[in-house]
């Protein structure tokens, strides 16, 4: 009996200080925080969305965010779909983020759309992703939006004839359409379309052949890590640059790999979305913040994908005040512009895609020895150019 | 218990722990229902490796056909879930007796290379047809018609968990009335003791194939079932990587047995799930000492210790 009131003035105390407490909006993150994608994603992920945090506070005094971090290693639908649906039915989480690779972002979109869960993706930079549900909001960037203003670049700088050398998988191909396409638009001419397999290490045959056909330049893409760096000393030790070929890129020297490629990236070319070296107050908040959390962590593109993502999620929970009201949020972030670390960027008030600058940067030593991206030119407001299906 | 009991008791496990599991999981039906197919799949390779003593890398190629056959069907022809499940046992069946042919020539270390080597051509060939298979970024649009023109698949993935527990449910049925019968007697024979069974004048390539072929068909079942619940089918349906990860499964629950590779298939998806859930970033070292210990142990996997440790019971009880 007395054990019975105990628990019942307990219960009673409990109900009666709950709308003292803040309320608790929760966020599932899904990436890789483990395996061979989590130092190229999940941390930069992990540490995008912190240092907003710590730079920003909670949404509103009477708002906490809650993320929750889901592993998922690999392309893998299935287990990305099952992840979402636990997130939403079991944990209750009001948002999803994250998605590094296209097919396990589009699993995840029948959750979104079905459950009406506002979703900002991270990375997956198919053109189709955003399409998938009409809760996708991207912050990150599609192959297309950036290899457009490279090919225009390439245009401008004089440069007739190219030979493009891809990664064989999804956004190698779509780098090398997009590029194709403007390059041509533009009166250039393509003399051969060259995708490596994924696996590649050796790349002097490659190199060899395109020497001997003497393009102006050479377009490449390649993912993240090892093979970029055997690429880029491939094109210097075969000569290419000796012999005129200009390299023209987009990723390749993002500054999770900047350092080291060392001096052979020296004066390469490209164009991209994010550059460390970009100047302006919000990008050293930003790099203060980050380097005071995680010491040795580089700003790199996928940290300040995550980091703009996170300020998208924080809009959304303000414009609903925490609560759930899916077409609200995604009504409040369709069409909104801000000041990112990168620049100016809008989400798309049509699309939900983002609309950014793509900047030509060219690889410069510091005099303390490390490696920067410097900007040296700006293609304002680039939307993404891929076919939307 | 007489034989009839026994196979009553053992045909109610499965609806049994299904309804446990929806009891205990109650929003957690669509990793549920990974479960359900990859049980079912890694009951399929048991054919070939416990029941045919064949140690094979490549399984996810019948799983993976099974599953883009399922896909395309579903996308160009018709998107009744059923019809979908046949297409994708023809395919994984056919994937199986094509290489069949080829393999059940080589023996031993030959045959694992020759699995392998199956399945990376049929990956290439996937990820190079872009237009048809969408190589990397997946095949995706799927969107099943009702089940019977009755049941939705819903997002909560209640119908696919019941829809994936029934089919695997047949299934084993099916296998342990197989694995009785005079070709799956005759296939424990081959395994043990080919020279005896051929000079006995047994087909030993013969029922190889047939047993190879009938495992392909199951595992193109699950691949049918993954696309049509899952609504994307990926590149990772036909790696490897994938195949390496139900081998680990079948030998952590008990190669030979059907209950076996049931059984691992639970245990690896839960700890698997939970453990990463607990710790994101290091959970591949706790998965990687489990395995070391139950090698270590088990060495007849889990359900080979379960039953040493009923059997042990069971004498201390009656002495």
């Amino acid at each position: 009996m007395k054990l019975t009131k105990l628990l019942l003035a307990a219960a009673v105390a409990a109900i009666s200080t709950a709308p003292l407490m803040a309320e608790t909006v929760k966020v599932g993150v899904i990436g890789p925080f483990s395996g061979p994608f989590s130092g190229s994603f999940g941390e930069p992920f992990r540490q995008g969305v912190e240092t907003y945090v710590a730079m920003n506070g909670q949404p509103t005094e009477d708002i906490e965010v809650e993320f929750i971090y889901r592993d998922l290693q690999a392309p893998d639908p299935g287990r990305a779909r099952a992840l979402a649906q636990e997130l939403v039915a079991r944990d209750g989480v009001q948002y999803l983020a994250g998605f590094v690779f296209t097919p396990n972002a589009i699993a995840a979109a029948g959750i979104s759309a079905q459950a009406k869960i506002p979703t900002v993706i991270f990375n997956a930079s198919a053109s189709a992703v955003v399409s998938q549900s009409p809760y996708y909001v991207r912050t990150s960037n599609t192959l297309p939006q950036v290899s457009v203003p490279t090919a225009q670049n390439a245009l401008e700088k004089g440069y007739r004839t190219v030979v493009t050398a891809v990664s064989d998988y999804g956004p190698g191909v779509d780098a090398e359409t997009s590029f194709v396409k403007a390059f041509e638009a533009g009166g250039g001419e393509v003399l051969e379309t060259i995708r490596m397999p994924l696996s590649t290490t050796d790349f002097g045959p490659y190199l060899q052949s395109i020497q001997l056909q003497e393009p102006d330049a050479l377009f490449v893409f390649l993912p993240y890590g090892p093979p970029t760096y055997s690429f880029v000393n491939a094109y210097r030790n075969n000569g290419l640059d000796d012999a005129g070929i200009a390299f023209v890129g987009t990723s390749e020297t993002q500054e999770v790999d900047l350092q080291s490629l060392g001096e052979a990236a020296i004066g390469l070319e490209t164009g991209y979305f994010y550059s460390a070296a970009h100047e302006s107050p919000e990008n050293e908040a930003f790099k203060e913040k980050l380097a005071e959390l995680f010491p040795d962590a580089e700003p790199n593109p996928a940290t300040v994908s995550a980091f703009d993502g996170t300020h998208a999620l924080y809009e959304m929970i303000r414009a609903t005040e925490g609560q759930p009201d899916p077409d609200a949020a995604i009504a409040a972030i369709s069409g909104a512009s801000w000041e990112s670390p990168r620049g100016p960027i809008t989400i798309d008030a049509e699309t939900r895609d983002i609309i950014q600058n793509v900047y030509i940067r060219v690889v410069e030593q510091e005099e303390n020895g490390r490696l920067v991206n410097r900007e040296i030119k700006t293609y304002e407001a680039q939307p993404d150019y891929g076919v939307q299906d | 218990m007489t034989n009839t009991q026994r196979t009553l008791g053992a045909a109610a496990v499965i609806p049994i722990v299904a309804v446990a599991l929806v009891v205990i999981f109650p929003n957690q039906q669509a990793f549920l229902a990974q479960i359900a197919i990859t049980a079912l799949l890694v009951l399929s390779l048991d054919l070939v490796v416990g029941f045919a003593g064949l140690a094979t890398l490549g399984h996810a190629a019948m799983y993976g056909a099974g599953a883009y056959a399922a896909a395309l069907y579903s996308l160009h022809v018709w998107a009744e879930p059923l019809t979908g499940l046949v297409v994708g046992i023809l395919a994984g069946g056919l994937v199986a007796l094509v290489s069949a042919l080829m393999l059940m020539r080589a023996h031993g270390l030959t045959f694992l290379m020759m699995t392998v080597a199956i399945t990376q051509i049929i990956y290439e060939i996937v990820n190079k047809s872009r237009a048809v298979t969408g190589g990397d970024d997946g095949l995706y649009g799927i969107m099943m018609q009702p089940l019977f023109g009755r049941f939705e698949f819903d997002f909560y993935g209640r119908l696919a968990f019941w829809y994936a527990a029934v089919v695997l449910w047949l299934v084993f049925l099916l296998l342990r009335h197989i694995a009785a019968s005079p070709f799956g007697l005759t296939a424990r024979a081959v395994r043990d003791d080919g020279g005896r069974v051929s000079s006995l004048g047994g087909g030993i390539f013969a029922h190889r194939v047939a047993l190879y072929t009938l495992s392909g068909g199951i595992a193109g079942l699950a691949g049918a079932l993954s696309a049509q619940t899952v609504q994307v089918v990926g590149l990772n349906t036909l790696s490897v990587t994938y195949s390496a990860e139900i081998l680990v499964m079948l030998v952590m629950g008990g190669t030979g047995r059907l209950w076996g590779a049931l059984l691992g298939a639970l245990v690896f998806m839960m700890i698997h799930h939970y453990a990463a859930e607990v710790d994101p970033v290091r959970w591949m070292l706790f998965i990687g000492a489990m395995l070391v210990m139950i090698v270590l142990f088990l060495p007849k996997g889990l359900f080979g210790g379960l039953e040493a440790a009923v059997n042990r019971l069971r004498e201390g009880a009656r002495t």
